[in-house]
């Protein structure tokens, strides 16, 4: 197991609103951490801590603040005016040259077989498929760390079968480190090796779950690891 | 779809014929070509204009003046807005400018600007003074509405300053601009023709009509209202074919 990230003793509080109390985790290299809990509990102020967007009050962040961080939101955040090419390219003109980059481009519609929709302008695409797009776009950035946010929250239900298929397929072939922060513990089952469940506000680590489903693919074991979130999401 | 489309200019057809048909009976009521010339009359008054010497001369000098009068208005909208949405000052600066000019009465303004400056400027200020206060609030607004949640995006992906600029801000302010853009420089050109119908520049629309007025000529003054109204439609035109040029419709 490496552990190459980690968050330690993470406090945020907003004015007397204490919203992070001594938040600990490890996140295993390569692996996905799902980090569950109630809605409103803090799991967005946390993943933002982790990204740099907001300050901390106190605790460390390891081996993230110098890396480069691919994202995946709950909105796709792609530019409508800009194909699907161009919506890749201007995230990775800066990260190397012009061939590259259309090589890279290439490479990852290929891996997808989304090739046919290079030239396609977001407005063309239905939710789903523009939330693929913003995906790719994260897995095509030269980064170790994807950190996803309720990426599938505004999608429906068959939609959102489809794009967390496409997740774990480019996932499969491009390894990174993966931290996906959602309420919905069918999500957390289905992706991550390791579920992290906090507390209401203010939040604490309640309970971490090695996800054996994900390796067995036993629904029996799906069924137990579900009945084990419940009761510590249910327990405070 | 093809079919409401095809209903739509239908219905426009169907509109100025009514009103033609319209103008036609109420000429024949009133039967005073001063009051209201008949369409006979401002059809000859057309043909003269347009075949008199000169002609080309006075269409080309108004557009001119109208050109002229709109990239300046163009331009320091766009140096000002893109200022104004960095700098809270000239923002502020510029706050009690936009108020004078949409409070006080247009004419109030023109005969300012007929006591200070030269006959030839007056329509090309008059127009300033109508478009530049539309144009710099769009290219502010361009700016100021920009997705935050896009800015964010680009931020956590490291995209550079003149990245976000080009690719974000750029587009930002055209499509917005594009929105008013038929509008505007219509609203230029009617300005610009009030105003050389007070300045009375040597060649000028706005002087003819002045002109034909002066005469009781009501059927020249009509006739010159229909080449207005045609330099109105062809500058439609061209605003719709730069925008394609463009590709300012992917931007929608």
């Amino acid at each position: 197991m490496i552990l190459k990230y980690s968050v330690k003793n993470i406090v945020k509080s907003y004015g007397p609103l204490k919203v992070l109390d001594n938040i600990n985790i490890d996140f295993i290299e390569n692996k996905t951490t799902c980090i569950l809990g109630p809605s409103g509990c803090g799991k967005t102020t946390l993943l933002n801590i982790i990204a740099g967007i907001i300050e901390k009050d106190s605790g460390e962040v390891l081996g993230i603040q110098n890396e480069d961080i691919s994202f995946v939101f709950q909105e796709d955040r792609l530019i409508e005016w800009k194909n699907i090419k161009d919506n890749m390219a201007f995230v990775l003109k800066n990260k190397m040259n012009k061939s590259e980059m259309e090589s890279t481009i290439d490479r990852f519609l290929n891996l997808v077989n989304l090739k046919e929709y290079k030239y396609y302008y977001p407005r063309n695409l239905s939710g789903g498929m523009r939330q693929r797009i913003s995906i790719l776009r994260a897995f095509a950035y030269p980064s170790k760390m994807l950190i996803m946010d309720e990426p599938f929250k505004s999608l429906d239900i068959n939609n959102k079968k489809i794009v967390m298929e496409f997740f774990r397929e480019l996932k499969t072939l491009e390894n990174r480190t993966c931290i996906i922060v959602t309420h919905d513990i069918d999500e957390a089952l289905d992706l991550g090796d390791r579920i992290i469940i906090l507390s209401e506000k203010p939040s604490r680590v309640k309970k971490v779950i090695e996800n054996t489903y994900m390796e067995t693919g036993n629904e029996e074991d799906k069924r137990g690891l579900k009945l084990q979130v419940e009761s510590a999401l249910m327990r405070d | 779809m093809k079919n409401s489309i095809l209903k739509d200019k239908e219905f426009s057809l169907l509109s100025k014929l009514i009103l033609i048909g319209l103008w036609a009976l109420l000429s024949g009521l009133i039967d005073k070509e001063v009051i209201l010339p008949s369409i006979g009359s401002t059809i000859v008054s057309l043909i003269d204009i347009i075949r008199a010497p000169g002609f080309l001369g006075i269409i080309l000098h108004s557009l001119l003046r109208s050109a002229i009068g709109f990239i300046i208005s163009l331009l320091l909208a766009m140096v000002l807005g893109i200022i104004s949405s960095y700098s809270r000052f000239v923002y502020q600066l510029m706050q009690p400018v936009l108020n004078f000019l949409s409070s006080i009465p247009t004419m109030a303004i023109i005969i300012l600007a007929l006591i200070w400056l030269d006959n030839e400027i007056v329509p090309m200020f008059v127009g300033f003074i109508m478009v530049f206060p539309i144009l710099y609030e769009t290219v502010l607004k361009g700016i100021l509405n920009v997705d935050k949640n896009i800015m964010e995006m680009a931020k956590l992906y490291k995209v550079d300053r003149f990245t976000i600029i080009r690719d974000i801000y750029i587009p930002s302010i055209f499509i917005n601009l594009s929105s008013v853009l038929t509008s505007a420089v219509n609203i230029n050109l009617k300005m610009v023709i009030a105003g050389e119908v007070l300045s009375q520049p040597k060649l000028a629309i706005g002087s003819n009509l002045q002109m034909e007025k002066m005469y009781l000529n009501t059927p020249g003054v009509f006739a010159w209202i229909i080449i207005i109204l045609v330099i109105s439609k062809i500058l439609g035109y061209i605003v719709e074919f730069i925008r394609k040029i463009a590709k300012e419709d992917r931007w929608k």
